[in-house]
């Protein structure tokens, strides 16, 4: 299809889609069967609207709903003279906000938290001319039109489709692709629009998370724009503060190749989110809307920091198991516990000036002026495709994933040279407050393997020479199938430094050129493709943090399983 | 104390690639719960399912690594195509601009992946049949030029889904009995397990049972 074609049918489309949802479920738009899940289950709906299978139970008890009445009474007081005392700035405040809003005040506190009233009062008028934009132009509209259908169908609000809910959660999304464009939709926002339009009106909702993405207590704006720039901040944070205190938990997870990347993408993006249960998230949210953004680093260390006993005993599968289902259905701390311990995560951080990630750098911040649209913008722009090319602050964020990734399996004790047997065997854990599973011997164990990790990589080379072939992250095929360039243009050896702060790696490159051959046409029978990583030198130079490591460097040849006769270049 | 005794002989990683929306978890649902998920949240980031499965007479564990499908998620779910035996690309029959990304979605696989991995192309949506927007014989030229396996397939109806997961995990191991793809690498996204627990060692040479597979 020409690019006219293509721009006419997301036009044609997004009309489509816009119509179905100005109509709503009440006025007879067409929805295909598969779209509207069944509700047969409305005696299982728990106190917040969620649809549970089977029956659920109420598990609050006599005493704690007096105990609620009690705070309810406290707030009315609270939230009725909140001008004139300057509560905001209160300890009384914060004291209670730790305590847990009670949930008829939620929506009110959320808002005066965040101020919403000035700001609605400021941009008057608005969000009902983005909504317009956003119907008309927004690139995303067939992608919010996707996730809005996926959005907390287990709720009861978002059950039905089109129905009112649903079409404000469209309109929210639709108008802030359109106020910032330089985030424009990204996958995650939708969640939290859905949970803060359980609390707030549609408007509200609005301005609400564009002070999360744009206030400078939040700043989420560096977590969607492409590239994720913040997240990777936050992600390498988050393992400076686990090689710090939990060491060897950190090992544990690297052993299993559970990095960092895949388990805390979520808890930074939507604040936790999913994965833990709706009714702690809400009293983490209290917490974040209060103080912003440093609760998350906090809160990703508690949830480590109290289940770490469990995520000892178990292998890759399990671990991301646990953190991904389990954890989302049962925290096993009660709410009250669980919010005790934040609050003392935050002061062992504190004590070690780990609480705060840092301000955020200006590729993290906002360069374009909000609310200012222009319909006249480039294709790109107007219809949302797969790009072949990745930005420049991509291809860093690529980079820098793939490298850690990496990092993760050459510093793990086991990782690289037993991936094979990666189910754990208990008898290696050992937990890092000293406590152990199997008594004293274990953690001698585990210091163990660790010394021997980098020591004697270079001595099974065989074994590690194979293995060593995942070093291709930033390779020349990458490079070539990203940027356009073949092989032949590499002709002088490329050194690429990483851009992360944290061990200092050098790669050089060696390209050995046979241009005839295309990575897509190669058969994978006959082992062509090889010539892309056996040319390669790699010198590593592995910093370690921790004291009970021997430092050693690390060099390693490098070369894929090959059918032919592999050229290593030794640097021994 | 010593490791469990593992209930099967090989893991095999798996990853689920291509645009948004086509129904990737979905498929995984189907594949691991043997149900349709009419409301399945989307992915963010990646998500993980496994489940064991008899191959020729082995006992394998599939590994499944899901990813999310908007576009700017591609710079961080990559990093996890590396070391997959097998990839599932779906696009979803009914819309065509999912079909017209898939040589990205593939460069991006081969790219990552080494040469051994098998590359599954599963049409998804099939029983939406008055709303097809792609051609089967389209679809089955272009796996062909590309040498992919391909089906198309139903989240919904669960219709050629266990055989999208199977037929991929019967061609890996048939690559293993053949030795084009070798366990002792971390690449190729297989890990064998002697059925003896504590009595492994690096030099462990994987079992060559005959299969007419």
């Amino acid at each position: 299809m020409t690019e006219e074609e293509l721009l006419a049918r997301a036009v044609e489309e997004r009309k489509i889609i816009v119509e179905k949802y100005r109509k709503g479920r009440q006025k007879g738009v067409h929805i295909d069967p598969w779209e509207d899940p069944s509700i047969q289950l409305y005696q299982a709906l728990d106190r917040y609207g969620f649809i549970h299978e089977g029956s659920y139970v109420h598990s609050s008890n006599s005493q704690e709903q007096r105990l609620e009445q009690e705070r309810i009474r406290k707030w009315t007081k609270m939230v009725d003279k909140w001008d004139k005392k300057k509560v905001i700035d209160s300890d009384k405040l914060k004291r209670r906000v730790y305590k847990g809003i009670p949930d008829c005040f939620r929506g009110k506190v959320w808002s005066k938290l965040l101020g919403l009233d000035t700001i609605k009062e400021e941009q008057r008028g608005k969000y009902e001319e983005m909504c317009k934009l956003a119907w008309e132009y927004s690139p995303d509209i067939r992608q919010i039109d996707l996730d809005v259908n996926r959005t907390y169908r287990e709720h009861i609000h978002f059950r039905e489709r089109y129905n009112s809910k649903q079409c404000e959660l469209f309109n929210v999304l639709g108008a802030y692709s359109i106020y910032n464009l330089e985030i424009g939709y990204c996958q995650g926002m939708s969640q939290i629009v859905a949970l803060l339009l359980m609390y707030l009106t549609e408007e509200d909702a609005f301005w609400a998370l564009s002070t999360f993405v744009s206030d400078k207590r939040f700043n989420m704006h560096g977590f969607y724009i492409p590239g994720f720039p913040k997240l990777l901040r936050y992600q390498e944070h988050h393992d400076k503060i686990l090689n710090k205190f939990l060491p060897k938990l950190k090992r544990h997870l690297d052993k299993n190749g559970v990095d960092t990347g895949i388990y805390t993408l979520k808890w930074f993006f939507q604040c936790f989110l999913d994965r833990i249960p709706f009714q702690l998230t809400l009293r983490v949210w209290d917490i974040f809307i209060l103080e912003g953004e440093r609760i998350l680093t906090a809160m990703a260390f508690n949830i480590l920091k109290s289940h770490r006993k469990r995520i000892f005993q178990l292998g890759m599968d399990d671990i991301l198991q646990f953190l991904q289902v389990k954890l989302p259905k049962n925290f096993e701390y009660s709410d009250d516990v669980a919010i005790e311990n934040l609050q003392r995560c935050v002061e062992e951080l504190k004590k070690s000036k780990l609480d705060y990630a840092g301000t955020p750098p200006p590729n993290e911040l906002p360069k374009k002026p909000f609310g200012i649209f222009k319909p006249n913008s480039s294709f790109e722009q107007k219809v949302v495709g797969l790009r072949k090319d990745f930005s420049s602050v991509e291809k860093l964020t690529r980079d820098n994933v793939m490298l850690r990734r990496e990092e993760s399996l050459v510093n793990s004790p086991n990782g690289r040279l037993s991936n094979r047997h990666s189910d754990i065997s208990a008898a290696d854990a050992s937990f890092d407050d000293g406590s152990s599973i199997i008594g004293e011997g274990s953690h001698k164990s585990l210091a163990g393997t660790s010394i021997t990790s980098t020591a004697d990589l270079s001595i099974l080379s065989s074994v590690t020479r194979s293995q060593a072939a995942d070093a291709h992250s930033i390779d020349i095929g990458t490079v070539e199938s990203d940027d356009g360039q073949t092989p032949s243009g590499l002709t002088t050896p490329l050194a690429i430094t990483c851009a992360s702060p944290s061990p200092d790696v050098v790669r050089i490159f060696v390209p050995y050129v046979t241009p005839s051959h295309s990575p897509i046409h190669a058969s994978p029978q006959n082992g062509d493709l090889v010539y892309r990583q056996e040319n390669k030198i790699r010198i590593r130079i592995v910093e370690q943090t921790t004291s009970d490591e021997i430092q050693t460097p690390v060099i390693e040849t490098c070369s894929l399983l090959s059918l032919r006769p592999s050229q290593n270049i030794d640097l021994k | 104390m010593s490791a469990p005794p593992y209930s099967y002989s090989y893991i095999f990683k798996y990853i689920i690639i291509g645009d948004m929306g086509v129904g990737k978890s979905c498929l995984l649902h189907q594949f691991t719960e043997k149900k349709f998920m009419s409301d399945c949240p989307h992915t963010i980031g990646v998500e993980f399912g496994t489940r064991i499965i008899d191959v020729c007479g082995q006992k394998i564990k599939l590994q499944i690594w899901d990813t999310a499908g908007q576009e700017r998620f591609r710079a961080v779910t990559r990093s996890y195509y590396r070391g997959a035996a097998g990839a599932l690309m779906v696009y979803d029959t009914t819309r065509r601009t999912t079909y017209n990304h898939l040589s990205s979605w593939l460069t991006d696989t081969r790219n990552l992946t080494n040469p051994s991995t098998v590359i599954f192309l599963i049409g998804n949506k099939s029983d939406l049949k008055d709303q097809r927007d792609v051609a089967y014989e389209e679809a089955k030229q272009f796996a062909d030029e590309n040498g992919l396996m391909f089906v198309e397939a139903s989240a919904k109806t669960g219709d050629n889904v266990e055989e999208a997961f199977v037929e991929t995990a019967k061609k890996i191991f048939q690559c293993i009995q053949d030795g084009r793809l070798d366990l002792n690498a971390t690449e190729s996204g297989v890990q064998h397990k002697p059925s003896q627990p504590g009595r492994q060692t690096l030099t462990d040479q994987s079992p060559k049972p005959s299969c007419s597979c």
